[in-house]
């Protein structure tokens, strides 16, 4: 009895110092329930409990919490997180991937009253590094990352125009509107055997806000299967020159994707 | 009053086994240590492996028949290995499961998954790889952050060793004003708005003594007790009692005798005598 009385006592006693206002949710059970089979023998008023059978240590499982899907957590980042938003922003995401890459690296905080009112600031400061979106930085990483083949006729005299960039963007998977293509100022006409093999390169807009130079390679086409080209096994790999001198310094600027790959073979 | 009476008498004659804290080193204990010995080990811990009925009584629904309702916990047991280890309230059963209703019950341990993660303490300012379940994430998601979690949880709850010397730890750490966090003023100062709240339930006594193991509190209390004692020589003792016996019987050399020995030249080692490096202490 006297430890059941004290049981009581001293959680009263927590309950005093336990303030309700902070984070007091209901419990979370992630673990095995169990139930009894057989109900102990109940004990007299005052007395201590009865002493327990071995029948009453037959179990049956109610739940097993870890085979349930656990509900979201709220966090608030920290900085940009790439897929995720801006920092100051809330959003919600599964637990274990909320803890382990978010909060544990220091991305993002708990989403608690006073750090909402925290990160308001961040939010609406315009010194930290925004995007228009939480998948930009991933576009930009994948487009800096691309090599566009922009092939051209061989038979026909041309002008390069935004929508054959579209064209050869929308071939590799890529839809890009082509108000977002901005041409380099010095016109590329054709067909002209020179510029075959050469890299330039075009800007794409992202949201009307972010600017990517996109790596491309000018390729000649002919109908007629004898003028035809052949092609060039892994061209992105090789090293090219630039069109025209004065798309070099743009072009040394875009990270290369051959020389991460060599990179990793070494 | 009758009840008590009652018990008074019913105790009469019968034999008390002496307590924890009534015999041996265990008596030396403070009280500080002793309240909190209540709270970790003599107090239930709160439901997690069943879900406990609400209420006083319950109806039975077909005939009427009203019941109390007593809740048995389910007995839990602990291993050794669950003090290096943050389990959040679980622990494992044993039983038996009736997997066919014809057949013999079967012996059955229920053991929490565990597995490695990392914790990390906004106060101490540092990452913790501890073994843990899920439950103990999810209790820190739950809490906002693992200081609120240990700070929050009674003793009862955290139940392992590591968590309670972890929240010693936090608890000395926001007592002294986080010193670890000198260098930036306006963190510390945030930080100790964040967790001065939870200092209130406890005295720095209570602090001193929170999360030691009753073996672990025996030897600090021994060792503070060795600290304290000092250890006098024999030599000098029967020298001072041989003085004071000389100057009773009125012996004019014991008079100009002090009775300490420092000062009499016995504190010098012979051998400091005897080299001619040494240099005598001059106090």
């Amino acid at each position: 009895m006297w430890r059941n009385s004290l049981n009581v006592l001293s959680k009263a006693t927590f309950q005093q110092f336990l303030l309700k206002s902070v984070c007091q949710k209901e419990q979370i059970r992630t673990t095995f329930i169990l139930k009894r089979k057989y109900a102990p023998l109940l004990s007299k008023k005052g007395s201590p409990p009865k002493k327990l059978k071995a029948r009453q240590h037959i179990y049956e499982l109610v739940k097993d919490t870890k085979l349930e899907k656990r509900p979201n957590i709220d966090v608030i980042l920290t900085s940009f997180v790439d897929g995720l938003g801006n920092i100051g922003e809330k959003v919600s995401v599964k637990p274990q991937y909320g803890y382990n890459h978010l909060i544990l690296p220091g991305l993002a905080v708990y989403a608690t009253s006073e750090n909402e009112e925290k990160y308001k600031k961040y939010a609406l400061r315009d010194d930290q590094v925004k995007y228009s979106s939480p998948n930009a930085l991933l576009m930009i990483h994948a487009l800096q990352r691309m090599c566009l083949s922009v092939i051209m006729n061989r038979e026909h005299v041309w002008t390069l125009k935004p929508w054959h960039i579209k064209v050869s963007f929308r071939k590799c998977g890529y839809v890009v509107p082509e108000d977002a293509i901005t041409l380099p100022e010095k016109h590329i006409k054709g067909p002209d055997m020179n510029l075959e093999n050469k890299e330039f390169y075009v800007t794409v807009t992202i949201n009307k806000s972010e600017k990517v130079n996109v790596r491309c390679i000018l390729h000649h086409w002919s109908t007629d299967l004898v003028n035809r080209i052949p092609h060039i096994d892994k061209f992105w790999e090789l090293p090219l020159e630039p069109m025209y001198a004065e798309f070099k310094d743009v072009l040394s600027e875009i990270p290369k994707k051959s020389n991460n790959v060599n990179n990793n073979t070494i | 009053m009758a009840s008590k009476a009652v018990k008074s008498v019913k105790n009469l004659g019968v034999f008390q086994k002496p307590g924890l804290f009534d015999k041996g080193v265990g008596a030396l204990l403070p009280e500080a240590y002793r309240k909190f010995y209540k709270e970790w080990k003599e107090t239930e811990p709160s439901a997690v492996h069943y879900i406990p009925e609400e209420g006083k009584w319950r109806r039975d629904e077909l005939t009427g028949e009203v019941q109390p309702i007593q809740n048995a916990p389910i007995p839990l047991t602990y291993p050794k290995e669950h003090n290096s280890h943050l389990w959040g309230g679980e622990a494992i059963i044993q039983g038996f499961q009736l997997r066919n209703k014809n057949s013999r019950r079967v012996p059955h341990f229920w053991v929490p998954t565990l597995k490695r993660s990392v914790v990390h303490s906004e106060v101490l300012d540092k990452y913790f790889s501890v073994i843990v379940t899920d439950r103990t994430i999810s209790l820190i998601n739950s809490n906002y952050g693992f200081d609120h979690y240990l700070l929050k949880t009674p003793a009862y709850d955290l139940k392992s060793l590591l968590a309670l010397g972890l929240k010693r730890k936090v608890l000395k750490e926001l007592e002294a004003g986080c010193p670890t966090l000198k260098d930036q003023p306006e963190l510390q100062k945030e930080i100790l708005n964040k967790y001065m709240k939870y200092l209130n339930a406890y005295t720095s006594d209570e602090i001193d003594w929170y999360g030691y193991s009753f073996t672990e509190a025996c030897r600090r209390i021994e060792r503070k007790i060795e600290e304290q004692e000092t250890i006098v020589p024999l030599k000098h003792v029967y020298r001072a009692q041989l003085i004071d016996k000389l100057r009773a019987a009125h012996i004019e050399e014991a008079m100009t005798q002090s009775l300490k020995s420092s000062e009499s030249g016995l504190g010098t080692t012979w051998l400091q005598k005897m080299n001619p490096f040494g240099k005598k202490k001059t106090t």
